[in-house]
C-alpha cells in the first residue's frame, strides 16, 4: 500500500504525468489558424461535430482544445493559458487537478465541462455555494453558446419548474447541498411529474477539498416539521442559575458538558423532588436539561452562531458564513432559541438524509479542481478513487510567507496584530486579515479603528455586502478583517476592480495577508495566504498565534516556550508543536470522516433498496397489483366503486406514503443506534460490525411491514364522489418539508473521541483476544 | 451462519478475498513445512519421534507456529517477533512522547508507527533466531534424547565433509533464512489484513493451531488403537468446542439511556442500546498467563536435570509441578488461572472509567445515578459475571489435565487437541473472522438475505 503511493506521489510530482498532454497542446497551437477564421456558426458546427468524428482519440481532442481555445477568446475575452488546457484535459481523464489560486480554475472547468458534453455526456458542475455556481454558470454562458452546450444552473431559491429546465441541459451548476437535496425531495415525490433531476453522468467538482473533504463529514438532511409540543422556558430558566464550576463542568476540549452532583439536586428541587434518572422518568427532564446546558455553556454566541432579525444563525465555522440551511438537530436548535429568547422554529424530523460522499458516487465520472488537493491526496484516493495532478502555476508565485510568529497570550497576539497591520497600513499596502470567528473579527475591527486604521469588515453579519468589499479590498490602503468567508474562491484583484491603482500596489509588495490563528486544516491555511500572489502578483502573508489558542490547548495542552517582552516566543519547538496540533486537529477529521462514512455506507445501500421499491410503485401500477394480491376481497369492494385509474392512484399514494413512513422510523432507529453503539467495545465486539448487524435486522422486515401496513390504510379508506379519500386515512405529506444539513453533530464527535478512549484502553474489540 | 458462508461464495468480491486468504494460508503452511537449510530434515524427524514428552514452554510457542518451530523450518519464528514488538510499542507510546505524538495524529502517524514495528520485528526475530538456534545445538530445544553432535545432530556440522560448507556460514545461513521467513509472513499478515477476510495475524495463530488438529487426534488413535475411545473423543471434543462457543458468545446486557436529543416520536423501544458484559470477559489471556507461570518450575529442574541426585525440593518439584498428570499440578493451575482471570479484569475493565464516560455523553443507567452508584452498580455486576467465566476457564483449560488423570499416564493425552489455550483461541478467531465476513456480507450485498 505505502508503496504504490509513494511510487503515485513520486510519478505524480516527477513532471511524468503532467507532460502527458504537452503534445496535444503544441498541435493544438499549430491547428488553430484553421479555427481562427470560421464564423461563430461554423464554429458551433465544428463543435457539434466532434461528437460523431470517426477520427483517433487524439486528434479529437487537438481539435477541441483549438476550438476551446478560440471560443473561449471569442465569447469570454479570456485565452486559455496551456495551463488551463492542460488542467481541462487531465479533468476530462477523470483525475483532481491542483491549479493555484488566481489561475483561472473557472475557465479550465468549463473548458472541461464543455468537452465532455462534446462527448455526448452531461455533466453536474459542483460548486461549494450557491452564488458561485451562478457566477461561473452566466460568466462562462456565452462560451457554452458559442460550443453549443447547453448550460444552466440551480440555486437554494429556484423552483421546481426552473430546477426540471436546470436538469435538462448538458451542463448543469450547482452548489453540492442542491445537487443533495433535490435528490432527496425526489425520493418523496408521489408523482413521476413531479421529478425534476434525471440520471447522473458526470460530476465535476470545484474546490474539491472543500466539497468532497471538508464537507463530507456532515450528511445532507432532509427534514419535515413535526411538533414536539415541548417548551424549554422552564428548563432554560432553571439552568440559568446554575453556576459553572459548582453546578456544571466543561471538559477541557470544550466540548461535553456535565451536571455535577450538586446540579442535579438543584435541578431535582426546581423540578420539585423528582428524581432526574429515574426509570419511569424515560429521562425526559434529564434530556431537556442537557440541551439546555449545553446551549447554554458550550455554544458561544458570535462564535457557533449570531442572532439576526430574531432567528439563531448557525455560523459554519470552516467557510464563516452563514449556513441558512443548518440547524442543530434534536432539540438542540429549540434549546438555543429558548437561551437568546428567539421565537422558537419548528422542529424537525429526519426525511431521508444523504451522505456527500454517497451523493457524490452515484455519479460515473468523477472529477476536480482546487488549489489545494495535494494535501487532501490520500482522502481522494481512499475515499473517491481519485488521483491527483498537481500543476504548474502559469507564472511562478512569488509571495513571501514569512514564518509564524508565537505569543504567550492571546493578548499579546492581538496586540502584535494591530501594531503589525498599523505599521504596514502606513506604507498604503492592502491588507487582508483573516480572523477565526465573528466575534474576533469584530473585535479586532474595533482595536483597528481606536489604532486609527479605518477597516472594512467581511463576516457573516454583514454577508449581503460580500461582493463590494471583496472588490475594493485590493485597493491601495485598503484593510479588510474578514473571517474565513474570504478564504476561499474569491478573487482579490490588485488595485480595484478596475486595476487603476495596480502599479502603485505591486510597488508596494501587493496583497498582505495576516492570518490570526491557524485552522485545524493546513489546506485552510493555504487557502487563506492564497488570496495574495495571484497570477505572479507579489504577495506576503504571515500567521499570528498564541499558546492560548484552541489548536493548541486542545491538541497539545501545556505547551510552554520562553517570551521576550512581548510576549514574542521564538524557540522553534514551539512551532514544531503548533505544527504538531494542526496533524493531530486534521487526523481526528480524517477519522470522523472515514467513521461518517463506514456508518453511512450501509444506509446508502439500504436506501438504494428503498429507492428501488419506490420506483417501482412511482412508474407502474405495482402498488394496484399489489392490493389485489394481498386482499382480494378488499380489492373488490374498491373496485367497484371507483374507477380502475382512482383505485390505482390511491394505491399508489398509500403505498408510497407507508414506504416513507417506515423508511424515515428506520432512520431514527439507526440515529438512535448510532449514539450508544460504541459501548459494545466493552462486549469486545467492534462498535462498527455490531451497528450494521442491528441495523440489517432492523431494515429487513421494512418494505414488508410498509405493504401490510399499507393493505391495512387500503381496506380502510372511504370512498366519496367517486374518490378515494387517502388524506382521511392519515396519508399526508410532511407538511412543510426544509432541507438542513446537521452541523458537525456535537454529540457524534465527543463519542466517537470515546470510543477511541476506550478502544485503546480496553484493548480494542477486534482480533487482539487471541494474540495480545 | 452456513447461509451466510453460501451467500459469501456466491458474491464475487467476498469470494476473491475468501479464496485470498485461503492461498495466503497455502503458502503459509508450505513455509512451516519447508525444512531451513542447514538443518537435516531426517534428524529432526527422528528427534521429535523419539521425544514426544511435552517440552514445557516451547510447546506453546511451537503451538503458535504451528509445529515449525520444533522442525526448525522456514517460518519457525512464527508470527510472534510481531506481536512481540507490536505489544513493545504499544509499552513505549506510554514512555516515549515521540511516539505518543505520532499516534495522536491519527492515520498517518498510526502508519509510522506500523512501521517502526516492522523494524523492530526483524531485529526481535534476528535475536530470536539465533537463541533458538544455539538451543537446538545445544539440545534444550529438543529435550536431551537428541544427538547434539556428529552425523545425528539436527543441524550437522558439514565442515568437514568434502564440498562442506564451514559452520559460520550454515548458522548465519538459518538466521537469514528465518528472519526473511518472519517478514514473509508478518507481509502474509498484512496482505490478509488488507485483502482478504479477518485480521491477518489472528487468521495465522488460527491456521497455525487448526493445522496440529487432525495429526494430533490420529495420535490419540495410534497410540491408543481404539476405534470406540477415538470416536467418543471426538464427540466430546465437538462439544466442548460448541460449549466454548456458547459461553463465548454469552454476555450480560446492561440497558443504557441517552438524554441528550429530543426526538420527535419515539415509537420504537431501546433494546438495541446496552453495555455487554461478557461472561468470559479475560478471553484467554489469564489461561496463557497461567501457563508461562507454571512453567517455571520446569525451568528450574532442567537445572538439575543431569544431576544424578538433586536436592530434596527439586524432585518435590518435579513430582507435583512439573507432570501436567500430577492433581497438584491440576490444581495449582485451574487456582492461577481463576486468580488470573480476576487479576485481569480488574485492570481491563474500570467501572469508575466506564460511569464517567457515559456520565460525560449523558448517558445512564435507568434507575442508577451516573457517577459513583453507577460505578457501584457495575462493578457489583461484574463481580457476579466474574466467577462463572473464570470457573469457564478453568475448567476448559485444565481439561487435557483432567484427561491424563483419568485415563492413566498415557502422555498423548498432553497434546489432547480439545482443551486448553488452542481450542480457546481457535474458537476466538473463529467467531471473530465468520463475523466479519458475515458483516462484509452485510454491507456489500444482502439481496439475498432480503427477498
Amino acid at each position: 500500500m505505502t508503496k504504490n503511493n509513494r511510487l503515485g506521489r513520486w510519478l505524480s510530482n516527477g513532471g511524468i504525468r503532467t507532460g502527458r498532454y504537452s503534445r496535444v497542446i503544441q498541435r493544438a497551437g499549430r491547428e488553430a489558424e484553421r479555427f481562427r477564421e470560421m464564423t461563430d456558426a461554423e464554429l458551433t458546427r465544428a463543435a457539434e461535430s466532434l461528437l460523431g468524428d470517426p477520427r483517433r482519440e487524439r486528434d479529437r481532442l487537438v481539435d477541441f482544445v483549438a476550438l476551446g481555445r478560440e471560443a473561449a477568446e471569442r465569447a469570454v475575452g479570456l485565452r486559455p493559458f496551456d495551463v488551463q488546457l492542460t488542467g481541462a484535459l487531465w479533468m476530462m481523464a477523470g483525475t483532481v487537478v491542483e491549479m493555484d489560486t488566481g489561475e483561472g480554475k473557472t475557465l479550465a472547468g468549463a473548458l472541461a465541462a464543455s468537452g465532455f458534453a462534446l462527448r455526448g455526456r452531461s455533466v453536474h458542475v459542483v460548486s461549494v455555494n450557491d452564488y458561485l455556481a451562478r457566477r461561473d454558470a452566466e460568466w462562462m454562458g456565452p462560451l457554452y453558446e458559442l460550443l453549443g452546450v447547453s448550460v444552466g444552473w440551480i440555486g437554494a431559491e429556484s423552483t421546481p419548474d426552473e430546477r426540471r429546465e436546470a436538469y435538462s441541459r448538458r451542463v448543469v451548476y450547482g452548489s453540492v447541498s442542491e445537487f443533495g437535496f433535490d435528490v432527496l425531495r425526489d425520493n418523496l415525490c408521489t408523482d413521476p411529474d413531479e421529478l425534476v433531476t434525471g440520471d447522473v453522468d458526470v460530476a465535476l467538482v470545484d474546490e474539491a477539498d472543500s466539497v468532497l473533504v471538508d464537507e463530507a463529514r456532515v450528511p445532507l438532511i432532509l427534514a419535515g416539521s413535526v411538533e414536539t409540543g415541548t417548551a424549554l422556558e422552564r428548563v432554560t430558566e432553571v439552568v440559568s442559575r446554575l453556576r459553572p464550576g459548582r453546578h456544571y463542568r466543561v471538559d477541557e476540549a470544550g466540548r461535553d458538558v456535565h451536571l455535577t452532583r450538586a446540579g442535579e439536586r438543584a435541578v431535582e428541587k426546581a423540578y420539585g423532588g423528582i428524581d432526574l434518572y429515574d426509570a419511569d422518568q424515560n429521562g425526559a427532564v434529564l434530556t431537556e436539561v442537557n440541551l439546555a446546558l449545553h446551549a447554554r455553556a458550550l455554544l458561544r454566541r458570535d462564535v457557533d452562531y449570531i442572532v439576526r432579525d430574531g432567528r439563531v444563525e448557525l455560523v459554519d465555522a470552516s467557510r464563516g458564513r452563514v449556513a441558512k440551511l443548518q440547524r442543530w438537530p434534536d432539540g438542540l436548535q429549540a434549546a438555543v432559541e429558548a437561551k437568546e429568547a428567539v421565537a422558537a422554529t419548528d422542529s424537525g424530523e429526519v426525511l431521508d438524509t444523504v451522505s456527500v460522499q454517497g451523493l457524490i458516487q452515484r455519479y460515473p465520472m468523477l472529477c476536480g479542481m482546487t488549489g489545494t488537493a495535494m494535501p487532501a491526496e490520500e482522502q481522494f484516493r481512499r475515499f473517491y478513487n481519485l488521483s491527483v495532478v498537481p500543476l504548474p502555476p502559469n507564472r511562478p508565485c512569488v509571495r513571501d510567507d514569512e514564518p509564524d510568529r508565537f505569543y504567550q497570550t492571546a493578548e499579546d497576539r492581538d496586540e502584535a496584530v494591530v501594531a503589525h497591520i498599523v505599521e504596514r497600513h502606513e506604507t498604503g499596502q492592502p491588507i487582508l486579515i483573516g480572523t477565526l470567528d465573528v466575534a474576533e473579527s469584530q473585535r479586532l475591527a474595533d482595536r483597528l479603528t481606536e489604532a486609527g486604521v479605518g477597516c472594512v469588515v467581511l463576516n457573516a453579519k454583514n454577508d449581503a455586502d460580500e461582493a463590494k468589499v471583496i472588490a475594493s479590498a485590493g485597493r491601495l490602503g485598503a484593510v479588510t478583517v474578514s473571517t474565513q468567508i474570504a478564504g476561499r474562491g474569491t478573487d482579490i484583484r490588485l488595485g480595484g476592480p478596475d486595476g487603476t491603482e495596480h502599479d502603485e500596489v505591486v510597488a508596494l509588495g501587493g496583497l498582505h495577508v495576516v492570518g490570526t490563528g491557524h485552522h485545524s486544516s493546513k489546506r485552510v491555511d493555504d487557502q487563506l495566504r492564497g488570496r495574495a500572489g495571484r497570477q505572479g502578483d507579489p504577495g506576503s502573508s504571515v500567521f499570528f498565534a498564541s499558546l492560548e489558542d484552541d489548536l493548541i490547548t486542545r491538541h497539545v495542552p501545556g505547551l510552554s516556550g520562553p517570551g521576550d517582552l512581548d510576549g514574542r516566543i521564538t524557540s522553534p519547538r514551539v512551532a514544531v508543536r503548533a505544527a504538531h496540533a494542526q496533524r493531530i486537529a486534521e487526523g481526528l477529521n480524517l477519522d470522523q470522516h472515514s467513521l461518517t462514512w463506514q456508518y453511512h455506507r450501509l444506509l446508502e445501500h439500504q436506501r438504494t433498496l428503498v429507492v428501488e421499491e419506490r420506483d417501482r410503485l412511482l412508474h407502474t401500477d405495482a402498488a394496484v397489483d399489489r392490493f389485489r394480491e394481498a386482499a382480494p376481497d378488499g380489492f373488490e369492494e374498491l373496485s367497484a366503486q371507483v374507477s380502475e385509474t382512482e383505485l390505482a392512484r390511491a394505491a399508489r399514494l398509500v403505498w408510497l406514503h407507508q414506504i416513507d413512513r417506515h423508511w424515515v422510523d428506520h432512520l431514527a432507529v439507526l440515529a438512535d443506534l448510532r449514539e450508544t453503539i460504541h459501548l459494545r467495545v466493552l462486549g469486545r465486539q467492534r462498535p462498527v460490525d455490531e451497528f450494521h448487524r442491528e441495523a440489517i435486522r432492523a431494515f429487513q422486515p421494512l418494505i414488508s411491514r410498509a405493504e401490510a401496513a399499507a393493505v391495512e390504510t387500503m381496506e380502510s379508506v372511504t370512498v366519496r364522489d367517486d374518490r378515494i379519500d387517502v388524506a382521511a386515512a392519515g396519508v399526508a405529506r410532511p407538511s412543510a418539508t426544509w432541507t438542513y444539513l446537521v452541523t458537525d453533530n456535537p454529540f457524534g464527535t465527543a463519542l466517537e473521541r470515546d470510543m477511541r478512549g476506550m478502544r485503546s484502553r480496553f484493548g480494542g474489540g477486534n482480533a487482539d483476544d487471541a494474540d495480545d | 451462519m452456513l447461509t451466510a458462508f453460501f451467500s459469501a461464495f456466491r458474491t464475487p468480491d467476498l469470494r476473491k478475498k475468501i479464496l485470498f486468504t485461503l492461498f495466503i494460508l497455502a503458502l503459509y503452511r508450505l513455509g512451516a513445512q519447508l525444512p531451513s537449510p542447514g538443518v537435516s530434515y531426517a534428524n529432526v524427524q527422528a528427534c521429535l519421534d523419539a521425544n514426544t514428552a511435552d517440552s514445557g514452554v516451547f510447546s506453546l510457542l511451537n503451538l503458535f507456529s504451528g509445529g515449525a518451530l520444533l522442525q526448525l523450518s522456514v517460518f519457525a519464528l512464527g508470527i510472534m517477533p510481531y506481536i512481540t514488538a507490536s505489544i513493545i510499542l504499544q509499552l513505549l507510546t506510554v514512555v516515549i512522547p515521540r511516539l505518543e505524538q505520532l499516534k495522536k495524529e491519527g492515520p498517518p502517524g498510526q502508519a509510522k508507527i506500523t512501521q517502526y514495528t516492522r523494524y523492530l520485528t526483524l531485529g526481535l526475530a534476528v535475536l530470536q533466531a539465533s537463541g533458538y538456534i544455539a538451543l537446538a545445538r545445544s539440545g534444550t530445544l529438543f529435550g536431551p534424547a537428541c544427538p547434539t553432535t556428529g552425523t545425528q545432530a539436527i543441524i550437522p556440522d558439514t565442515s568437514t565433509l568434502d564440498n562442506g560448507l564451514p559452520m559460520w556460514v550454515t548458522l548465519t545461513v538459518l538466521v537469514t533464512v528465518m528472519t526473511a521467513g518472519t517478514a514473509m509472513i508478518m507481509w502474509f499478515g498484512e496482505l490478509i489484513t488488507d485483502r482478504g477476510v479477518g485480521n491477518g495475524m489472528s487468521v495465522l495463530i488460527f491456521a497455525s493451531i487448526a493445522a496440529q488438529l487432525p495429526g494430533q487426534i490420529w495420535g490419540i488413535k495410534e497410540d491408543t488403537n481404539n476405534w470406540l475411545l477415538f470416536g467418543a473423543i471426538i464427540a466430546v471434543g465437538i462439544a466442548i468446542i460448541a460449549l466454548v462457543v456458547f459461553i463465548e458468545q454469552s454476555q450480560r446486557r446492561i440497558p443504557v439511556q441517552y438524554a441528550k436529543r429530543m426526538v420527535g416520536r419515539r415509537m420504537y423501544g431501546g433494546t438495541s442500546t446496552y453495555i455487554p458484559l461478557k461472561v468470559n470477559q479475560a478471553g484467554v489471556i489469564p489461561v496463557i498467563f497461567g501457563s508461562s507461570l507454571l512453567y517455571i518450575p520446569t525451568l528450574i529442574t532442567q537445572f538439575y536435570a543431569n544431576e544424578t541426585d538433586p536436592p530434596g525440593w527439586v524432585v518435590w518439584l518435579n513430582t507435583y509441578l512439573v507432570n501436567p498428570g500430577n492433581w497438584v499440578y491440576t490444581v495449582v493451575y485451574f487456582f492461577l488461572i481463576i486468580g488470573f482471570t480476576y487479576f485481569y479484569i480488574s485492570i481491563n475493565f474500570n467501572p469508575n472509567e466506564v460511569a464517567e464516560n457515559m456520565k460525560k455523553a449523558g448517558g445512564f443507567i435507568p434507575g442508577v445515578r451516573p457517577g459513583k452508584p453507577t460505578s457501584q452498580y457495575l462493578s457489583w455486576i461484574l463481580e457476579r459475571l466474574t466467577l462463572p467465566g473464570a470457573l469457564y476457564l478453568a475448567v476448559i483449560a485444565i481439561l487435557p489435565n483432567l484427561a491424563i488423570l483419568a485415563f492413566g499416564g498415557s502422555e498423548v493425552f498432553a497434546q489432547f487437541p480439545f482443551g486448553g489455550t488452542a481450542v480457546l483461541i481457535m474458537v476466538g478467531v473463529g467467531l471473530e473472522s465468520v463475523k466479519q465476513i458475515e458483516s462484509q456480507l452485510m454491507q456489500r450485498n444482502y439481496e439475498g438475505f432480503l427477498r
